[in-house]
This record gives C-alpha cells, sequence and structure tokens, in this order.
C-alpha cells in the first residue's frame, strides 16, 4: 500500500542506517554498561546519550546538577538550529523503537482520520510543567525526557527480561545434555552478555529490579500507543521534542510545499509526525516546522506532483502558525500550576523534616543532604545498571512523590560492594588509586553522586548496621552465629562480639522437674559431693551454661555497606539491618 | 487475509516447533543417580591405612615446591597417580573466597592451585576443573586472587558457579546430625578425583578455618544457615561431601581478623604445605598451636570442636600424637 511513487531519496535511505547505527550504540550501551571496566575506562561513551540531551542540560542548569560534560547537549542544540528535530528522526533511541514497532505491528493501519492536531500542544505543556519544578530543585524531567525512558525502560526492564529468557532456555538445553550448551552459558556469563549471577548473592539469580514493570508498561504504552498516531509520544507529549521544534523554528533549512501541490492529502495522512496541513488560503499544503523530524520520506514518497523539497530557503519566522503552541492563557496556567507542583511535591519528601529519618540509602557519594541529591538526579537508572551486585533499585514514593524512581539500596537483593571499581593492580600497589572508585557516580551524567576515590568510599557513611535485637540469632534465640561479622568487608571489622555465658537452649528444652533435679544436683555438688550415681545423672543432662557470642555493632567504623544485612542468615527482614543513622559522624580511628 | 498465516501454515508451525521441544526433551538430560545426587569422587584406594598419614613440605619458599614436595612426601614414589588415573575428571575446589591479592592471606596462593592443576593434568586428568562459590563478589574473587588466570594458564576449566548447577544432597548418613539436605555444586559431585586447597586463617566463629571449613565453597543455598552450631554441621557436610584429597596452604597464615582479612599485616609467613587424604587429619595436625604460628591464647585444638567431631564419624585423626608425618 504504501509503495514510494519515486525511489527513495538517498538521506530517507541514509537516516534508517542512522536511526539502526544510534539504536545499536544505544542497545550496545545498555548492555556494556554492566560491565564494569568498561564503564570505568570509558565514562564519557557510557553516558553518551544523556549528556548530548538538551533537556537534560536546560534541567540540570535549572535544578543545579550541571556538570561540564552535558555541554555536549550543544552539539544537538546546534544541529537543532540547523536542522529542526532531526535528533528525533535520525538519533533518539526511544523514535527509532517507535518506528521498528510501528513497521512490525501497524504497517497497513489505516490512521488518516487520527489527525487530533491540537494534541500536540501538550508537549510544550509538559516542557513547562517540568522544568517549572526544576527551579524549585526538583530534577523530575527524568520521568518524561525520552533518553531516561529508553534508558529505564532498556535497561531496567526490556534487558532483565531478555537476559531472563536467554538465561532460561540455555539453562534448560544445558539440564537436556544439549552439547556447547554449558560452555555458551559460561562464555555469555564470562563477557557481561548475560547476568554475572555468581556476583549475585541468594537475593537474586538475574539482575531485576523494583518497578521494572511500570518501566516496560510506559515503553509498551508509548509503541502501542501508535496504533492511534505514528509517534504518539513524539507529536504530542515529548518534552525534548518541543525543546528541539521550539529551536528548529528559526531554521532555514526544512521541507516546504511548492505551488505544484495539488492538495491530495497525501503528505498530510502519511506523514509520521503530521507535520502537514492546508494552508489558510487554501492554495497549498504547508509544513508545521515544530513537527517535522526531517525524515526524508515526505519529499519522493508521498507526494505524487514533486511539490515538497527539504532545503534551504528563507529562515522561518519565529511565530509559529496557529494551533502548533498553547495559548499564552494556557501556558501560564500550565508554568503556575508547575509553580505550585514542585512545592507540593517537595512538601511531601520526609527528608526535608530529619535526614536521619530518611528511610533511602543512597549510593555512596551521593549529594548531601537529600534534597540537593532530588535536585540533581534524573532517575535516569543508569547507576541501578552499572551496579555489579543488582543493589541499586528505583525507590517507590516512601520518601514521597518527589523520590520516585531515584536510586536506593536494596540489600536484601544486593549489597555495596567494598572493591566496586577496585582494580587488582591497586591492591597489589597495596593503595588505592586516585581513579573513582564507585562506579555509580562513573555513570551519573549530573553528578548527583559524587566520584569518590577508593580511601574516600572507605570513608564514605551509607548509613549504619543497626543489630535488631527481636531477630538477630544469638540475641533472640541464643543461637551461635556471627555471620555478619565473619562477611564484614572492613578489614579491621565494623561488626565484633562479646561473649557471654546463657542458658543453655538444649538444657531450657527439658521438662521442668529435670531442670529442678539438674539445680538440686548441681547445688548438692558444690555443697557435699555427689555419688557415682548421681555425677552420671548430672552428666547425661546438657549443661546449664553456654558462653555465647553477641555481636554489637562499631558504629565508627560502619559504612553501611549491606553486606551484614545480606548474608544475615534469619528469615524474613534480617536481623542486622542499614538504617540511615549517623550519615554525618565522621569516622574517628 | 493474503498476508495471514494460513491454518495449514500455521499448523505446520505448530508441528515443528512440537518436534524440536520432543527432540530437546528426548536428549539425555542430566539426572541424579539413583538415590539423587551423590558424591561421585573415588576414596583413596586404601583409604583406612591412610587416614592417619599427612605429607608435609616446610621451609620452602616457593609454594609450588612446597606443594609438590608434600604430596612426593606423602605419596612416595606415585605422587598424584596415587589417586588421579588416567581419563579421570578433576575437580579442584580452592578457597577463593575474598576479593583480595594473595599477599593478604585470605585466599589459596595461586601457584599451589596451578602446580596440582598441572601435576593432575601430567597424571592424565582427561579435564580438571575448578571453581568456589566465593564469599565475596565471585568475578573479583576470581580475579584478584590470582587463581582464575593462574589455573587457566596451566590447563584447567575456571568457571564461576552458576545457580542451577548446585544440586539437592540429601544427608542421609546415618553419621550425619543435623543437616538434612543442601545443594552442593555438581562440578565437586561429578569429578572422578576431588581436590580441596584450603588456607590457614583464624575464623570469628569455628576459630581456625582449614580443609573442613574449606568444603563449605561446595555448598550453595543460604550458607549463613551453617552458622549455627558451626562444628556439628561442618563435620556433617564432612561426611558427605568427602574430597579425595586435601591440600592446606600454609604458606602464609591470618593470624587475625579473619576469614576476610584485606590487610597484609594480619598475615604471617610460615612456608609449610601439608597434605593428606583426610581433611579431619590435616586439619587436626594444622591446627594444632605447636604446629602453626596461631596467636597466643588464640584456641587450643580440643576447642576446635569440629574436628573432634570430624574424627568421631570416622574421617580422621584428631589427635596429633596418632598422625603419622611424611616429611
Amino acid at each position: 500500500m504504501a509503495r514510494p511513487t519515486q525511489p527513495r531519496h538517498p538521506l530517507h535511505v541514509l537516516r534508517v542506517i542512522a536511526q539502526l547505527a544510534f539504536f545499536g550504540l544505544f542497545a550496545g550501551l545498555v548492555i556494556l554498561t554492566a560491565r564494569g571496566t568498561f564503564v570505568a575506562a570509558h565514562p564519557y561513551l557510557a553516558q553518551l546519550f544523556f549528556i548530548s540531551d538538551p533537556l537534560i542540560l536546560v534541567g540540570a542548569l535549572l535544578a543545579g546538577g550541571f556538570t561540564a560534560s552535558l555541554l555536549a547537549a550543544l552539539v544537538v542544540v546546534a544541529l537543532s538550529l540547523v536542522a529542526p528535530r532531526a535528533y528525533c528522526g535520525w538519533i533518539c533511541p526511544l523514535g527509532t523503537i517507535q518506528d521498528i514497532v510501528d513497521k512490525i505491528l501497524f504497517r497497513r493501519r489505516n490512521r488518516s482520520k487520527n489527525m487530533a492536531p491540537r494534541l500536540r500542544q501538550i508537549k510544550y505543556g509538559l516542557l513547562v510543567l517540568v522544568l517549572v519544578p526544576a527551579i524549585f530543585g526538583l530534577g523530575v524531567f527524568g520521568w518524561f525526557d525520552p533518553v531516561c525512558i529508553a534508558t529505564r525502560s532498556f535497561g531496567v526492564a526490556v534487558y532483565p527480561m531478555a537476559d531472563h529468557a536467554a538465561r532460561t532456555a540455555l539453562i534448560a538445553a544445558e539440564e537436556r545434555g544439549v552439547p556447547g550448551a554449558a560452555g555458551a552459558y559460561d562464555w555469555a556469563r564470562r563477557h557481561h552478555l548475560l547476568t554475572q549471577e555468581a556476583d549475585l548473592k541468594e537475593g537474586s539469580q538475574w539482575a531485576g529490579y523494583r518497578w521494572a514493570w511500570a518501566f516496560f508498561a510506559l515503553l509498551a504504552a508509548i509503541v502501542l500507543v501508535q496504533a492511534y498516531q505514528k509517534r504518539f509520544w513524539c507529536r504530542n507529549l515529548c518534552p525534548l521534542g518541543a525543546l528541539l521544534g521550539l529551536l528548529g523554528s528559526v531554521s532555514p533549512f526544512r521541507p516546504r510545499v511548492s505551488e505544484k501541490c495539488t492538495k491530495c492529502d497525501r503528505c498530510r495522512e502519511r506523514c509520521k509526525m503530521g507535520a502537514f496541513e492546508p494552508a489558510p488560503g487554501g492554495e497549498k499544503y504547508r509544513v508545521v516546522v515544530q513537527e517535522c523530524i526531517l525524515c526524508y520520506a515526505c519529499e519522493r514518497a508521498f507526494c505524487p506532483a514533486s511539490a515538497i523539497h527539504v532545503g534551504l530557503g528563507r529562515p522561518g519566522s519565529v511565530r509559529p502558525v496557529p494551533h502548533v503552541l498553547p495559548s499564552r492563557r494556557a501556558f501560564l496556567g500550565t508554568a503556575l500550576t508547575g509553580a505550585v507542583l514542585g512545592p507540593a511535591f517537595l512538601l511531601d519528601q520526609r527528608s526535608r523534616a530529619k535526614e536521619e529519618s530518611n528511610p533511602m540509602l543512597r549510593p555512596p557519594g551521593a549529594l548531601r543532604p537529600d534534597p540537593e541529591f532530588l535536585a540533581t538526579c534524573i532517575r535516569c537508572g543508569e547507576c541501578m545498571r552499572v551496579c555489579p551486585t543488582n543493589a541499586l533499585h528505583p525507590s517507590g514514593i516512601e520518601d514521597g512523590i518527589a523520590g520516585l524512581w531515584t536510586p536506593t539500596f536494596v540489600y536484601n537483593i544486593g549489597y555495596c560492594d567494598y572493591f566496586c571499581a577496585v582494580r587488582k593492580e591497586d591492591q597489589e600497589r597495596g593503595g588505592a588509586a586516585e581513579r573513582a572508585a564507585n562506579l555509580c557516580a562513573t555513570v551519573c551524567p549530573t553528578g548527583a553522586i559524587r566520584i569518590l576515590t577508593q580511601a574516600e568510599k572507605e570513608e564514605w557513611k551509607i548509613g549504619t548496621a543497626v543489630l535488631d535485637k527481636s531477630r538477630c540469632l544469638p540475641w533472640a534465640r541464643g543461637e551461635s552465629c556471627l555471620t555478619c561479622e565473619e562477611q564484614c568487608p572492613v578489614p579491621e571489622k565494623a561488626i565484633s562480639h562479646r561473649t557471654v555465658e546463657v542458658a543453655n537452649n538444649e538444657w531450657l528444652k527439658m521438662p521442668q522437674d529435670r531442670r529442678h533435679r539438674y539445680e538440686e544436683l548441681e547445688a548438692r555438688r558444690d555443697r557435699e559431693g555427689l555419688t557415682v550415681v548421681e555425677e552420671a545423672e548430672l552428666d547425661a543432662m546438657p549443661p546449664k551454661m553456654q558462653p555465647l557470642t553477641l555481636p554489637y555493632v562499631l558504629r565508627e567504623r560502619c559504612t553501611g555497606c549491606g553486606v551484614c544485612e545480606n548474608v544475615c542468615p534469619v528469615d524474613g527482614p534480617s536481623g542486622i539491618r542499614v538504617g540511615r543513622l549517623q550519615t554525618q559522624e565522621i569516622r574517628q580511628d | 487475509m493474503k498476508h495471514c498465516l494460513s491454518r495449514r501454515a500455521f499448523l505446520r508451525s505448530v508441528g515443528a516447533a512440537a518436534c524440536g521441544a520432543a527432540a530437546m526433551a528426548g536428549c539425555a538430560g542430566k539426572e541424579p543417580g539413583p538415590g539423587g545426587w551423590r558424591m561421585k569422587a573415588r576414596p583413596h584406594p586404601d583409604a583406612d591405612a591412610w587416614k592417619a598419614r599427612i605429607g608435609l613440605a616446610r621451609g620452602a619458599a616457593d609454594p609450588a615446591a612446597a606443594v609438590r614436595t608434600a604430596i612426593e612426601k606423602l605419596c612416595d614414589p606415585e605422587g598424584v597417580r596415587t589417586f588421579v588415573r588416567e581419563g579421570d575428571l578433576v575437580t579442584i575446589k580452592p578457597n577463593i573466597g575474598w576479593s583480595h591479592v594473595p599477599e593478604m592471606g585470605a585466599t589459596v596462593h595461586p601457584d599451589i592451585v596451578a602446580e596440582v592443576v598441572r601435576l593432575c593434568l601430567e597424571a592424565g586428568a582427561r579435564e580438571v576443573k575448578v571453581f568456589d562459590n566465593s564469599v565475596g563478589t565471585d568475578s573479583k574473587c576470581y580475579e584478584f586472587s590470582g587463581i582464575e588466570t593462574a589455573a587457566r594458564r596451566a590447563g584447567a576449566r575456571v568457571s564461576l558457579c552458576a545457580r542451577h548447577r548446585f544440586r539437592t544432597v540429601s544427608f542421609d548418613d546415618p553419621r550425619v546430625k543435623r543437616l538434612k539436605q543442601w545443594p552442593i555444586y555438581e562440578d565437586a559431585l561429578s569429578a572422578d578425583v576431588f581436590i580441596n586447597i584450603a588456607v590457614a586463617k583464624v575464623h570469628n566463629l569455628s576459630y581456625v578455618t582449614l580443609c573442613m571449613k574449606n568444603l563449605m565453597g561446595t555448598q550453595g543455598g543460604d550458607r549463613g544457615k551453617m552458622h549455627q552450631e558451626i562444628h556439628q554441621n561442618l563435620a556433617d557436610l564432612n561426611v558427605v561431601v568427602h574430597p579425595t584429597f586435601n591440600i592446606l596452604d600454609a604458606t602464609r597464615v591470618m593470624i587475625t581478623n579473619g576469614p576476610g582479612g584485606g590487610r597484609a599485616e594480619y598475615v604471617v609467613r610460615a612456608d609449610t604445605v601439608v597434605c593428606g587424604t583426610s581433611a579431619v587429619t590435616v586439619d587436626a595436625w594444622g591446627a594444632d598451636p605447636a604446629n602453626l604460628p596461631w596467636p597466643k591464647g588464640h584456641h587450643d585444638l580440643a576447642a576446635v570442636e569440629h574436628i573432634a567431631l570430624g574424627a568421631a564419624a570416622g574421617l580422621g585423626v584428631a589427635d596429633p600424637g596418632q598422625i603419622e608425618v611424611s616429611a
């Protein structure tokens, strides 16, 4: 049906190649981000799509998360000034995945009636709505930024799903004795193409995340709503698209419709962005430049009269055609709403009241106090993806709506690795290197997680482990344990123990009359001695007292890394848990 | 309707998929033998007589030479051929528990592992596998300890544990007191010869960690649950998971903050390697404060109950006086 009237424009072909190449790069980075050595060696490559995102640049400037690497976004700004929204058509991974799904699912679907041009105004509203709260210290534009959406969805939801599927298939083959399956599984794990499950402790067998369902649902919604309109998200909702479209308003480079136009309506029906509409005079069609993503399909594929030409010409007017931008009234209303919602979200945030009672355990190096972190973090999920033990997860609204999807540690799944980015040669030299020791900071595009050296990381308190005496086995049940002390990674140990004499569990389990008999015999032995028979009777009973080692936390040494909470053998909530107490304390020894 | 799948095409693809699935299901699956998963490793042909013997190398600065000497002393004149036969599958379980370089003394010296790999291959082993279920982040432990590189270079297949390869073994031996069942790594179960290589360290709960405790690295599951009545649990584990051969690397001994350590000053040199067919006997020798530089007053041999419990289960000799040392 969509047979082109002429061979495709060479730039149309090039655009498709570019899209696939950029999407391949994006997907490759999603996979490679799980490899610590890659991230440490090429931090800017790992952050590429973020630091080239102008919405993140603007948001960071407003909210305070600016880092010099974000200036790379100026390249995209410059591109957008001359080639409006070419980023959306050629580069954006979220755009490409929409095109791919559209080609597979909806290629024969007639959507020419679903124009709804006024919906397009929403994205400008959304742009204002997410940037105004940034002024109040809320980096929530990451919720709606397409690069953040794509990274969260692919890194935190789609990749783990694919990983699990591939893993299940390989394991099934291995268990059935298919030759080579076990080797393939080990090879893929070793090269981090599949999760290196050996690094994950009892909590999980493959990298999986809290909220992954939501990220997957969001991605699914974005690609499936194309049943109504192609590129629905890009047309109507994307705040980055809105920003780039505004930048491109002045561009001299754009599609233009010549006098040859026969008003056949095909361009309006087929343009995936709905960028064509009849000009007011009625003599021909025109292009809404803020909507055009320079996909190069119109020039040859749509127009039977060859009336469309993409190229240089008179620069466009800064004032766009009516119905494209929201009215001044709507704009002010949206800005006002953002100005109300920003502070309202922050009111909801408990950490502003008391830092120590904050339930969120932030990655090492996370900006403090927490409001600063909330302003700077763009909720992109990169830190969760890189965390080698799968310990970082998107938080829910435990800390208020403002904290949604910010990273937090879940220690019953993973822990903060003491040697996260340490290399073998660092240890061999016997000292900490000057390089980044926390991989989560290496990938953080806005500096919400500060880079720490190993020496700084060893000093950094994520929180403090607190023993729950009602659950800890020695304290609560009189059983020996000390698993937490054994595995505490601080060389001089932040958990120690004292030995006490307590009643023996076996003795306590004896019926009361036996216990009385024991005490009677014992008392008599001390007073006057026992007969041989009585001595034997006493020896046959378990001793009344036993030594027991009770663990305690040396809080000034504890880094809050969560290994103890992770390995605690208590079923259900661990007997030792990390809380955000005394995070401001300085280690004394 | 032209683009829709026809009924015939649909049925054909379903049939093909079903045949594929059936073919896969028909492949010889990995099944436990009768009575469930069991340790396959051969015991020493003359196990009872060998139970009390250990080989000892002292004073050699080179760990590889030391382990070679210890094995030669004990297994004179055949060396490892005493227990490794042509075509055997050998699995080695060194301590790769912590992400520390060898100088920290938290893991077995890589040269010792490499040397044992080499000896087994020279004796005609079909394949030598090396694994440990580490305590720390496993891939780092494998790398930092130097064992992954050294063993691979020596010709072994080194792989990190995979969760699905832990097989539930029932601990139904009458000598077992506490444990009912536990997942044990398949490589340890399926080997013809299973070699256990431990490093000598103090331990916050079991006083010392030597060969008997090192076998916890074959366990999956929630190993924290081993720590309640650890001595009995270790004896139980040793009843079921019985190595063909045990080596204790005491070239350096961790004397404080074990078993994790993390500083070179926690470690003293002892230039000693001990080996034997019984983990209990090797441990009884190693735990004796007279033999290794354990800190003064840290423990006496009787306190290390799991050794006595292991000996009571008939696994070895707990009394240092009864050990026949070949040095």
